[in-house]
């Protein structure tokens, strides 16, 4: 006990006050450093859980991801029998790479946004920085998701896709997914807490968002408009993208256009990137501030 | 803050926390009224009372030095929780502050970390990051962690086979080996056997002695006796007594008399006095096993006892009765007790009892009816320390002699 450390030292006092946000995002940063054992233990016990005393084990990891492939040939073969042209192997593979990070979003938040619920007896009577319960759900579906998406690098190829340096593009969109999946992880979970109805609207949007999230489809589709629009789906120039500089060699800083029915349409834009980017991180950040302002009350709340 | 530690403990300075009495809006349709009050200036500031708001911890201040351990105790709904949880940072208080120095840890349900798929050794790790520690702190103690919980058989088993009590163990013993500056505890010290309990006892006990500033919360007055110099007792929010654990009991336990004398106002005969004092004539309810003492209790008949007669008993806090008598019992004769009278009772005893609280009764007989009528008051709480000179629950006052009989040198012993 005589060790020469300097004393830590914690002031609790009155929450309310203003906001700063650089410093409450400092704050956050420096806690998520001095709990990383906690994060990285609870992502282990997140993983450990779901592959103990389960029929389908590893299995489990690349369900969801090929019913997903398999739901949207269906989808592509009845189009492209209406239109009556022949099914091509890069719609199959476009399938494959938007369906795993489709899978893990679903997954992750799925989990992450019930996870304070589920830990009521740490969250009322251990303190921790409660952001390590949401981050650590997440953490974990991104090992889920790294074995499906190593199946699908692998895959690809056979389908006849050539990697060229525009798949490199692959880093900085799974990471904008990554950070934006946190976010959203975060004000899920809280607003769970102390709304218990948020979870079922949760449920909702995930189950019909395939609909409004282009995995199945390209947004050039619905035409100019309709594709922009489309676009604001922050997931949409995430998956697009991934496709395009993955299976299609499109470098993400030029803008691509097809003509089409007579217009020219346009496919992807570089201010898509500035735009997913943008929400990103801001909103993440913003996430991140109301989170760490709310969780002084969350054992109140419960 | 105006008196700062120079070293490591605690220092709780004017802590207030509000609670919010009824339901509180948990759908999101209640949020939008709530949200448009807020905009329109007219929401409660978080430092005063809403309308259903009540304060759950009124002005609490006191400090913990290092090697100190601080007791709180109240009744039910005191604050003891709160307090605890505003020590821990899981909820922050709504005025005042508390600033703590050192590594702060937390003895609070020790087994609430503990997911029952993972087998023991896993949840020694998760447990262990919960407490704070780092995975390499857990990895170099494991084996003392592994020694302490005297459950090594089982470590590879899911803990959902555990036994509660091997789940209590196991958390106690990762809990023991966190290496903590200022510790706050909770009742946990009821888990286990007896002697795991002996085991916790005695750890709580070094970490005084190591210069650790505990708070350790408690309904257990003996526990807190045996752990603690000094005793806050919380009543309705705010400070009852702060000082010496000695002082503490009393104070507590006279709190707790108010509270029964209270409820306790219904027909029969009424208690007008109650006390106990010790050889020298002062009033007490702390006794040392074996101390002689004086009851005098006074009673007011409400109506007409023919044949009216006074006694004692005494029950440990479960409600089974340790020892009665009453003045029949005694060969006493009874009394003609009228509508208004005031009779006295005045009893010389022995405390020959060990270990912890007990409940003094006063109760009134009459005899003249058949069955005979009984009422029972509860008049005072006390509480009888056991000396290291003998164990197990009743003390019989021993004189006892040892000597040599006879030794094969055939020498006299």
């Amino acid at each position: 006990m005589t060790d020469a450390r300097p004393v830590s030292v914690q002031v609790w006092s009155s929450s309310a006050g203003r906001v700063r946000v650089l410093r409450t995002l400092a704050d956050t940063w420096r806690e998520m450093i001095q709990y990383r054992h906690l994060l990285y233990q609870l992502t282990m016990r997140d993983i450990r859980i779901r592959y103990k005393q389960a029929v389908m084990g590893f299995g489990w990891a690349i369900l969801l991801p090929i019913l997903i492939v398999l739901s949207g040939i269906i989808v592509r073969y009845a189009m492209s029998y209406l239109s009556g042209t022949a099914l091509a192997t890069d719609v199959i593979a476009g399938l494959a790479i938007k369906a795993i990070p489709w899978a893990f979003f679903v997954g992750a938040i799925q989990f992450s946004s019930g996870v304070l619920i589920a830990n009521q007896n740490l969250v009322t009577k251990i303190y921790f920085p409660r952001e390590v319960l949401p981050i650590a759900s997440v953490l974990a579906q991104v090992f889920d998701s790294a074995i499906g998406g190593i199946a699908v690098v692998v895959v690809l190829p056979l389908l006849g896709v050539t990697y060229g340096w525009t798949a490199l593009w692959l880093l900085p969109l799974m990471a904008c997914l990554l950070v934006f999946t946190l976010g959203l992880s975060l004000l899920l979970s809280a607003a769970n807490l102390f709304f218990r109805d948020v979870k079922y609207i949760v449920r909702v949007v995930l189950t019909f968002g395939i609909f409004f999230t282009p995995v199945f489809f390209e947004p050039e589709m619905f035409g100019s408009t309709g594709a922009q629009w489309m676009m604001l789906n922050p997931l949409a120039p995430i998956l697009e993208g991934l496709r395009l500089a993955v299976i299609e060699g499109h470098n993400l800083f030029q803008t691509l256009t097809i003509s089409g029915a007579g217009a020219e349409v346009l496919v992807w834009s570089p201010w898509y990137l500035v735009y997913v980017f943008a929400l990103t991180l801001f909103g993440t950040a913003a996430t991140a501030v109301l989170f760490h302002r709310l969780e002084f009350l969350f054992a109140e709340y419960i | 803050m105006a008196n700062t530690l120079a070293t490591t403990g605690i220092v709780a300075d004017g802590v207030w926390k509000k609670f919010h009495r009824g339901e509180v809006h948990d759908s999101l349709r209640d949020l939008i009224p709530a949200v448009a009050r807020r905009l329109t200036g007219r929401a409660i500031k978080r430092s005063e009372l809403g309308a259903d708001d009540f304060w759950s911890v009124r002005d609490v201040s006191f400090r913990v030095e290092p090697g100190q351990a601080l007791g709180i105790i109240g009744p039910n709904g005191a604050g003891k929780s709160t307090t605890l949880r505003i020590l821990t940072g899981i909820m922050r208080p709504d005025r005042g502050s508390v600033e703590i120095r050192g590594r702060l840890r937390a003895l609070i349900e020790v087994a609430a970390g503990f997911h029952p798929d993972l087998t023991g050794r896993e949840n020694i790790f998760l447990n262990g990051a919960i407490l704070g520690m780092t995975t390499g702190e857990v990895a170099s103690r494991m084996d003392e962690i592994i020694d302490f919980s005297g459950i090594e058989p089982f470590l590879d088993t899911p803990v959902k086979r555990y036994s509660s009590g091997m789940m209590a163990r196991l958390g106690f013993s990762v809990a023991a080996h966190m290496d903590p500056e200022v510790l706050l505890v909770d009742e946990i010290l009821s888990v286990g056997d007896l002697a795991f309990q002996k085991k916790c006892y005695s750890y709580m006990q070094g970490l005084s002695a190591r210069g650790v500033a505990v708070v350790f919360v408690s309904h257990n007055m003996p526990a807190i006796a045996r752990l603690c110099q000094n005793t806050m007792v919380l009543h309705e929010g705010a400070i009852r007594f702060l000082g010496s654990t000695d002082e503490a009991q009393h104070a507590y336990y006279s709190l707790l008399d108010e509270q029964s004398a209270r409820k306790g106002e219904s027909a029969g005969p009424t208690l007008e006095s109650f006390e106990i004092r010790d050889s020298e004539g002062r009033p007490k309810r702390v006794f040392v096993a074996g101390e002689r003492c004086t009851v005098r209790a006074i009673v007011r008949a409400d109506r007409a006892y023919p044949r009216f007669s006074l006694g004692l008993s005494l029950a440990m806090p479960s409600g089974e009765e340790v020892f009665h008598t009453t003045s029949q019992r005694l060969h006493e004769s009874t009394v003609d007790a009228r509508s208004g009278d005031l009779i006295e009772m005045e009893a010389d005893l022995a405390m020959n009892l060990a270990g912890g609280s007990q409940t003094v009764y006063v109760q009134c007989h009459d005899y003249s009816g058949s069955p005979s009528e009984v009422h029972r008051m509860a008049a005072m709480e006390i509480h009888v320390q056991k000396t290291p000179d003998f164990g197990g629950i009743a003390y019989l006052d021993p004189r006892l002699r040892l000597r040599k009989v006879e030794s094969p040198a055939g020498e006299d012993g």
